[in-house]
């Protein structure tokens, strides 16, 4: 049992590692090698944590000439476009101005239903209000819609609002987050005269602290709600 | 990033380059020792047939003692249900001298060179095996 024990670990570190080399894309997002990919490392690995009379090595090999396989698989995909097709195909146009495109949706075995159902996934429940529809790669449907129906948005309105930035943790769970503190070019002392302004004594009494270019902030502390509040003098290099 | 990248899947490369070739060695080189180990024998058989001889005895021991310092090395690259009939051979081989049953004995020396013959051939690197 030891043995079965300390080979699932040994196993599940590698199969870490090599989905971390192949990168951050989740299942939706995987081209069809990918998919394949994952699909057979999920039943490799399973081999030799199972079978005890199967060395470690017999599972390991494989994962690790996947990955170099996906390396060199993703390196050509990216050189060559022709290869990137012929590997994950291209985007087709399921829906144009004129409607659904039938001859598409042969060549990529859609029915009806299912482009219903991924027009309905992006917010569009006929397809008279969408222009175009896409079937990338990935297998998602990108969706344009027709003008009218289209999300009104600040250009269009001719509103003036001010950029938005991406808020910077300062304490986490109480804890300083001592490298986002510098990136924010803040010090301990300044979060500490933030949050006692705020009505927290200390650090470990603040749930979350967060802080955005603009200066705008956000605080709660433990036990407490949370509330937004400006700070000046908070110039951040996004 | 992009190093970081090519230098993971560097190390990667040479590390399979490496197992490859440790593996083709340490496997080639016990199941040779094996095999060798089982001529001697044979040819101990040829010159006289009696087991219980000094000569025999040491043979046998030879056999063994090998087998049991390979078997170790192997276990980490090849399946073990694969080289087990080895082992149980050998084990066999022990009794046969010990109640001097020729017969008994040239088989499992077969069946040992067999075994190793057909595993080394099993795990070179073929057309035929790759298919």
């Amino acid at each position: 049992m030891l043995t079965i024990v300390a080979r699932s670990i040994i196993i599940y570190i590698i199969v870490l590692l090599v989905f971390r080399l192949m990168g951050k894309r989740q299942i939706g997002q995987m081209q069809p090698f990918e998919l394949v990919l994952t699909l057979i490392i999920a039943d490799l690995a399973t081999i030799p944590m199972a079978e005890v009379s199967v060395p470690v090595l017999h599972g390991v090999i494989p994962l690790l000439t996947l990955s170099i396989v996906h390396f060199v698989l993703t390196l050509l995909t990216k050189k060559s476009t022709i290869f990137s097709r012929v590997i994950s195909g291209k985007p087709v146009i399921i829906i144009n101005p004129h409607g659904l495109d039938y001859k598409a949706m042969k060549q990529l075995n859609l029915t009806i239903d299912d482009i219903m159902a991924a027009l309905r996934n992006c917010g569009y429940f006929s397809i008279s209000q969408v222009q175009y529809a896409i079937m990338e790669t990935s297998g998602k449907v990108s969706v344009l819609p027709k003008a009218e129906y289209s999300p009104a948005t600040n250009g269009a309105l001719e509103l003036d609002e001010q950029e938005s930035f991406v808020p910077i943790t300062l304490i986490n769970e109480g804890k300083l987050m001592e490298d986002n503190v510098k990136f924010a070019r803040l010090d301990k002392d300044k979060v500490i005269e933030i949050i006692n302004q705020q009505g927290a004594k200390r650090i470990k009494d603040v749930l979350i602290l967060t802080i955005d270019k603009a200066g705008e902030a956000y605080i709660q502390p433990i036990g407490s709600e949370g509330k937004s509040f400006k700070t000046k003098s908070l110039v951040v290099e996004a | 990033m992009k190093v970081f990248h090519y230098i993971n899947f560097g190390i990667i490369f040479l590390f399979l380059v490496a197992i490859c070739v440790i593996e083709d060695v340490v496997v080639n080189n016990s199941l040779t020792q094996t095999q060798y180990d089982c001529f001697q024998i044979e040819r101990q058989l040829e010159r006289d047939e009696t087991l219980n001889s000094m000569q025999m005895a040491l043979l046998v021991d030879n056999l063994e003692y090998h087998w049991d310092n390979n078997e170790s090395s192997l276990c980490y690259l090849v399946n073990h249900k694969s080289i087990q009939e080895i082992g149980m051979e050998i084990s066999k081989i022990k009794s046969y001298v010990a109640n001097n049953d020729v017969e008994a004995l040239k088989v499992s020396i077969e069946t040992i060179k067999y075994c190793c013959h057909s595993y080394l051939h099993f795990m070179g690197a073929s057309v035929h095996n790759i298919l």
